[in-house]
């Protein structure tokens, strides 16, 4: 009878501990013990923050010259890659130039096999939290409205890579920011400075265009390759003067990788370059300028590191604040990029058929044109009115329902559901809606449809 | 007059004037040794901004000013790379690639290596290290004989403390 108790006694303390093992919590490298809440709906996450202002009107609404220019019959969809609807027939200036032809004739060819919208879901009047770009940008990023614009200010409330730093257990080469400038304190995005978070849970950043371009290879390209026996002794003498300075967490000025992941970004960096002298990095084939560029590196970044969430942003179409024609020229090849991004997201062995990719704009622009007028008599527009707080989002890839939600008398959704939206996806929404940081009106998507 | 009876009185006036203007010396020896000051570095809390740091890094390794060109131009590097100790141990291996350093050699670190550990130290952190520090790096760079200067000097420049005065 004793025996038999302690058998009993046995298996249930057994069961009791594999059943612990099977459940338990994932200890996470912030220390803490943490169960996961929810299942992922997909192992990687894309963020395009498009593209530098984008009205409604031109974009999902496909009304191209009609309601900017008041040219009858010429509506249509500019934007084949992201959105369905036929081509404008009339005064089209936002393709390629053919010789011999007027500017702009030859639209660029659609490259994914059918529009995004009609892949996946589509929110089609979103409400931004605010007019401006970096305000915008920091909404993407934080699920929050910025609340700072200065020079190299930091997000004050936490960005979704710290979020899914600190509660999903990613590494800082699991997170990826790419900016295509460092005006606007751009660069800053890739963590904010709270001390809930911040700089211990930030994201790898590049400047494409300056990391990549003359600048970086005058001043970078000429890095000598150490090897690991070399790189050994100089991380731990780092590593004794860092422990013996102990700097301050809210001294910190920089995220930090493992010396792993450091050597890792660095090789990359010397790769790029020898790959740039070659010629082997992939462009989107009708992009041109910043937009293609930090495109195309973010390619190059996704074949070599898979991260899990990788966020660009994109802003040639603010050009529009002078030159409605070069706008229209500039969204087209915005949606082109788009379209190669995620056609190029496909041919990652690792990344294919699991990944999520959401398109959103920072803000949108004035229902009325300021009087700058561009080569074909065309008005220009600036983003400050309602207006300029009217957007979209798509998002397509693995587990997103396709549906089409909204329209132009019926808006739904904020800006500020991105996050929790990615949130979602990793599993880990209760813990990020739970922060305290995020805007307490915004919700995932994949709820709100 | 009056010549003549000017001339006296200037010339007793002036030695009148020199003899009180003119004191002794007097060299005051307080018993105390001169003492050179370094930073500590508990007193290092502000952060060193791209400029200051590369400007200052430059001129450390090459005994030279860097030019305003280059200075913007790594400036603007350091600024979009985004773990900040990736763009710092990339730029040092860049300049220690080149040609024009004004760095002691392997051999002269090893001939005395307590003093190599010291002015490295005031080289970069402009402090004396503490004792333990000191004996640290003597025994790290003894016992690894492929320690180099340069591995020692990328250490140092790129430590958290070189990032602020």
């Amino acid at each position: 009878m004793r025996s038999n108790m302690k058998r009993k006694e046995f298996i249930k303390k057994s069961a009791i501990t594999l059943g612990g093992a099977l459940v338990g919590p994932y200890i996470l490298p912030s220390g803490r013990l943490f169960a996961r809440t929810g299942a992922e709906k997909a192992a990687h996450v894309v963020m395009v923050m498009f593209a530098g202002g984008v009205r409604q009107q031109e974009s999902v609404l496909g009304r191209y010259l009609e309601d900017s220019q008041g040219v009858s019959g010429a509506a249509g969809n500019i934007m084949p890659n992201l959105f369905t609807g036929n081509a404008p027939t009339k005064k089209v200036v936002y393709g390629l130039d053919i010789p011999g032809e007027p500017k702009g004739t030859d639209p660029i060819p659609r490259i994914v096999s059918s529009p995004l919208a009609s892949q996946g879901l589509v929110f089609n009047e979103v409400t931004a939290q605010s007019a401006g770009h970096y305000v915008g940008l920091n909404t993407l990023i934080t699920g929050s409205r910025g609340i700072a614009q200065g020079l190299k200010v930091r997000p004050k409330s936490p960005t979704v890579f710290e979020y899914l730093r600190k509660h999903r257990g990613f590494a800082a080469t699991d997170c990826w920011f790419l900016g295509n400038g460092i005006g606007n304190s751009t660069p800053l995005l890739n963590s904010s400075d709270n001390l809930d978070y911040g700089l211990d849970y930030g994201a790898n950043m590049f400047i494409p265009p300056v990391t990549f371009g003359s600048f970086g290879r005058t001043v970078l390209s000429n890095a000598k390759p150490y090897s690991n026996l070399e790189l050994e002794p100089m991380y731990n003498m780092k590593s004794f003067l860092d422990q013996s300075f102990a700097l301050e967490k809210s001294l910190q000025t920089t995220i930090k990788n493992t010396d792993e992941e450091r050597t890792r970004v660095k090789a990359f960096i010397r790769n790029t370059y020898t790959k740039q002298s070659l010629g082997q990095i992939a462009y989107p084939p009708s992009g041109s300028g910043g937009d293609a560029v930090n495109v195309a590196y973010a390619g190059e970044i996704l074949k070599e590191f898979k991260p899990r969430m990788l966020a660009l942003n994109l802003s040639q179409v603010d050009g529009c604040h002078s030159n409605f024609t070069g706008y229209l020229r500039s969204l087209h090849r915005a949606d082109h990029i788009v379209g190669w991004l995620w056609e190029f997201i496909q041919s990652i062995p690792e990344m294919k058929d699991n990944t999520i990719i959401i398109v959103a704009p920072e803000c949108g622009r004035n229902l009325n044109p300021n009087p700058i007028l561009d080569e074909n008599d065309w008005l220009a527009f600036d983003h400050s009115d309602r207006n300029a707080m009217r957007v979209w989002s798509v998002m397509v890839g693995k587990n997103v329902p396709q549906l089409s939600v909204g329209d132009e008398d019926n808006p739904v959704g904020r800006l500020t559901d991105i996050v929790p939206t990615i949130a979602d996806i990793f599993g880990v929404y209760e813990e990020v809606m739970g922060s305290g940081y995020i805007d307490p009106l915004a919700m995932s998507q994949f709820l709100r449809v | 007059m009056n010549m003549l009876s000017f001339k006296p009185l200037t010339i007793i006036a002036l030695i009148t004037s020199l003899l009180i203007s003119c004191t002794r010396e007097i060299n005051v020896d307080y018993g105390v040794n001169d003492v050179a000051i370094y930073e500590t570095k508990a007193q290092k809390h502000k952060a060193k901004n791209e400029a200051e740091y590369i400007a200052i890094l430059y001129t450390n390794l090459t005994q030279e000013a860097i030019s305003p060109n280059l200075l913007y131009q790594t400036q603007n590097v350091m600024y979009s790379i985004g773990d900040q100790n990736v763009a710092k141990e990339m730029l040092l291996s860049n300049y220690f690639n080149s040609q024009n350093l004004k760095i002691p050699s392997d051999v002269e670190m090893r001939l005395n290596v307590e003093q190599f550990v010291i002015a490295t130290y005031k080289r970069f952190l402009l402090r004396l290290p503490s004792e333990a520090e000191k004996q640290w790096f003597i025994r790290y760079i003894e016992n690894n004989s492929n320690v180099t200067v340069e591995m020692v000097y990328t250490a140092f420049a790129a430590s958290d403390e070189y990032g602020f005065y």
